[in-house]
């Protein structure tokens, strides 16, 4: 290598592996009496699957390890009306409605987005969710998604990837994840949701008891309404990001626009 | 076993594309790239061809991790322009050689407008006959904008003689593709960088550590003001109405100061990564904000771009050739060429057509602002009165719809009242601290910033290990979970 390079070439080759070895520290460094605050570096190179998700305080929930917000102080609510964002699966279908009967009680907008059939490798390999964040502009998304993806194997490996790029497409706007209602047990959708999302943005409704409808899936539509009103619930006390959600006089609304795709689409 | 596994699969899911992720230069990932790539650069740097097709493949590949397949658009890109310059040489008749032009134009052209405006033009179509829009939902390919506009002067240039065209299809490549400017600019011209593909020159060690210095400043503007700002800036755009007057106030006078961070941050990670390679490319930012009027303001903002929409808009057109009212009217065309590369929308337009009449308006009252002379009150109303417009115009520039710019306007206007800012105050401290930062260093005289690179090239090496250090960690320190891409990497 030429002179004039060695020099320049050392100092970004000894600050790469410091930052490498203060992030495999994670913490555990301190110089007098400064702890830096570690970056991913490690994780992404030598951690194993899903290393990018953050470890915070566990709660042993059935077989899912549920993450709580990091602060100690429960979030305060956000009471300024939102640009909401609904968009999944046909479970939508059921929650939807319930969710925009809250919405009008509260004076948010809501937007819904159904993709039939779809799944977390459709979302997160499209760009659909991104365009329709451009267009909408939400400041505020619910996600529904996973139960078309219960019974995939190795789904831990195979799809990961694929909530984390729906979870950037998302980036900064604050979330729910609520999670398939499980009629079987899955192999893996909901710790892999889990793992992915930050903490205190996904709502477990594995374990939740669920009037079906005849195809054995989908909640019933009264079901489909205490479900969503059990996410409703969760939000304040439990949720990263909750927001004014006042019990509405009615049953279901319509939101502002449904938008609907095909599962071939 | 574990550990191997690990890492080889996950440099593999690094290194491959993922959509919405493109490789910035203030990632981890380019840093290690680099890391690599500096080496083996420099013992090509010599073997010239070797060189222009390693740095050609790194640029592809470079471009492959921002954006994908889009990758061979890239490619075909530059074998039909390299394909139709090399014919236009060929070609007796000034007629056939228009030909070319023609060809070359339609077709850069043709794909820009394809993936950046159809759905825009579809949209306003369908509002005027009054059917279904069904939007194509096409991914813009990242920084298209920048090498098509750089596609287009070089065959140009070809054309007029100005240039004379690459005898390969690599230096051609690598003029195109060259990754610190490829994907957020500056715009390279080819009269200006051609040449330099033709010297084969090393850098030296002032150069090299000069481009580290921009580097870092790159990396303090971009990932620590300009996506420090953004966490409340996006706050107030996102939700225009739901802030006070003074907060949606600072919310502007904090994005003003953040889209100078940010792409003016890019610039210099971009000029001093070809510096340390031993390439210069042009200044693309002058303190924009110290300007006078909005004719200064656009010899010092972008200038790569409005460099090229004077050479390349505003002269054929006519320039100021052909009286009064022509040049005003070429003036305002231009800007409105220049607002519409910046985004597929109205509003876009009408910030491109409100500067273009900003324009017209200061060369009007040229006359008349001469007899006020040079004093200091003169030149502190008109710097007052051209920030304000700057300001004012970002807003319809960030906001989503014309309509939250109007209202994110009217509250900062109507509602104004400082019994917000001690509140304000302290619950942003860091943001104010930044933002007042930031104001602070844009206003430090030229000189300054001069004695401070030189300062930093003459220090001793630890010391600039110290600062490289610093800087990264002030980064990791203050970066949110998600990474802000470059504001122009859409463009």
């Amino acid at each position: 290598m030429k002179d004039s390079y060695k020099g320049l070439w050392w100092i970004l080759a000894i600050a790469f592996i410091l930052f490498f070895i203060v992030s495999a520290a994670d913490g555990k460094v301190s110089f007098f009496g400064y702890t830096p605050k570690p970056s991913a570096m490690y994780a992404c190179l030598l951690g194993g699957e899903n290393a990018a998700a953050q470890p915070d305080r566990p709660v042993k929930v059935g077989a899912v390890e549920l993450k709580e917000p990091e602060t100690d102080t429960v979030p305060a609510i956000d009471t300024v009306p939102k640009t909401i964002l609904f968009f999944g699966d046909s479970m939508l279908e059921g929650l939807s409605p319930r969710l925009a009967a809250y919405c009008q009680a509260s004076g948010h907008t809501l937007y819904t987005v159904i993709w039939y059939s779809s799944t977390s490798e459709r979302w997160g390999s499209s760009s659909r969710l991104s365009d329709y964040i451009r267009r909408i502009r939400p400041d505020y998304i619910f996600i529904s998604l996973g139960a078309n993806e219960l019974f995939v194997a190795d789904i831990i490996g195979k799809r990961s990837r694929y909530v984390r790029n729906i979870l950037r497409d998302i980036g900064d706007i604050p979330y729910v994840w609520i999670g398939p209602p499980n009629w079987k047990d899955d192999t893996g959708v909901n710790r892999m949701i889990l793992e992915n999302a930050a903490p205190g943005c996904f709502f477990l409704s594995d374990g939740m008891k669920f009037d079906r409808k005849k195809d054995g899936a989908h909640p019933t539509s009264a079901s489909a309404r205490l479900w969503m009103d059990s996410v409703v619930r969760w939000m304040p006390g439990h949720c990263a990001h909750p927001i004014l959600m006042k019990e509405p006089s009615g049953q279901s609304a319509r939101p502002a626009r449904v938008f609907i795709h095909q599962p071939e689409d | 076993m574990t550990l191997w596994s690990d890492l080889s699969r996950n440099l593999g899911e690094i290194l491959s594309y993922t959509p919405g992720s493109p490789m910035l230069f203030s990632s981890g990932l380019f840093w290690g790239l680099f890391l690599v790539f500096l080496p083996l650069y420099s013992m090509l740097r010599d073997r010239r061809r070797q060189m222009l097709v390693f740095v050609v493949l790194f640029s592809f590949y470079f471009y492959y991790r921002c954006s994908g397949w889009f990758v061979l658009l890239l490619f075909a890109t530059s074998m039909v322009d390299w394909g139709l310059s090399r014919l236009m040489v060929r070609c007796r008749s000034n007629r056939a050689r228009k030909c070319c032009v023609a060809v070359s134009l339609l077709a850069s052209l043709g794909v820009l407008g394809y993936f950046k405006y159809a759905d825009f033009f579809l949209w306003n179509w369908s509002a005027l006959v009054g059917t279904n829009f069904e939007p194509l939902e096409l991914i813009l390919p990242v920084g298209i904008s920048f090498y098509t506009f750089q596609s287009i002067s070089y065959i140009i240039d070809v054309y007029k003689g100005a240039v004379a065209p690459t005898r390969t299809w690599l230096e051609y490549a690598f003029f195109l593709s060259f990754f610190p400017a490829l994907v957020a600019g500056p715009i390279v011209r080819a009269d200006y960088f051609l040449p330099q593909i033709r010297q084969s020159r090393h850098a030296t060690r002032t150069e090299v550590y000069t481009g580290l210095w921009l580097i870092i400043l790159g990396v303090v503007k971009k990932a620590i003001f300009a996506d420090y700002l953004a966490q409340y800036n996006d706050l107030v755009f996102n939700a225009p109405g739901a802030y006070s007057g003074f907060e949606t106030a600072m919310g502007i006078i904090g994005y003003t100061m953040q889209i100078y961070c940010d792409f003016s941050g890019y610039s210099d990670m971009a000029i001093g990564l070809a510096l340390i390679m031993g390439f210069k490319l042009a200044q693309n930012f002058d303190f924009p904000y110290k300007s006078q009027n909005l004719t200064e303001f656009w010899r010092r903002w972008h200038i790569s771009l409005s460099s090229w929409l004077r050479d390349y808009v505003y002269i054929p057109l006519g320039g100021n050739r052909h009286g009064t009212f022509r040049t005003y009217l070429n003036n305002f065309l231009t800007m409105l060429v220049g607002g519409l590369w910046h985004g597929a929308g109205w509003k876009f337009v009408f910030w491109g057509a409100m500067h273009g009449a900003g324009l017209a308006v200061h060369k009007a009252s040229r006359p008349w602002l001469a007899r006020l002379g040079d004093s200091m009150p003169v030149r502190a109303v008109s710097w007052f009165v051209t920030i304000t417009t700057v300001m004012l115009l970002w807003v319809f520039f960030r906001a989503a719809t014309f309509g939250d710019a109007v209202v994110l306007i009217q509250h900062a206007v109507c509602d104004f009242s400082l019994d917000y800012a001690p509140r304000f105050a302290a619950a942003r401290q860091l943001w104010l601290v930044i933002l007042i930062a930031v104001i602070a260093t844009h206003a430090m005289p030229r000189g300054f910033w001069n004695r401070a690179g030189d300062m930093f090239v003459r220090s001793p090496w630890p010391v600039k290990l110290l600062v490289f250090v610093a800087v990264v960690q002030c980064v990791i320190e203050l970066q949110g979970q998600d990474v802000s891409p470059f504001i122009y990497f859409q463009f």
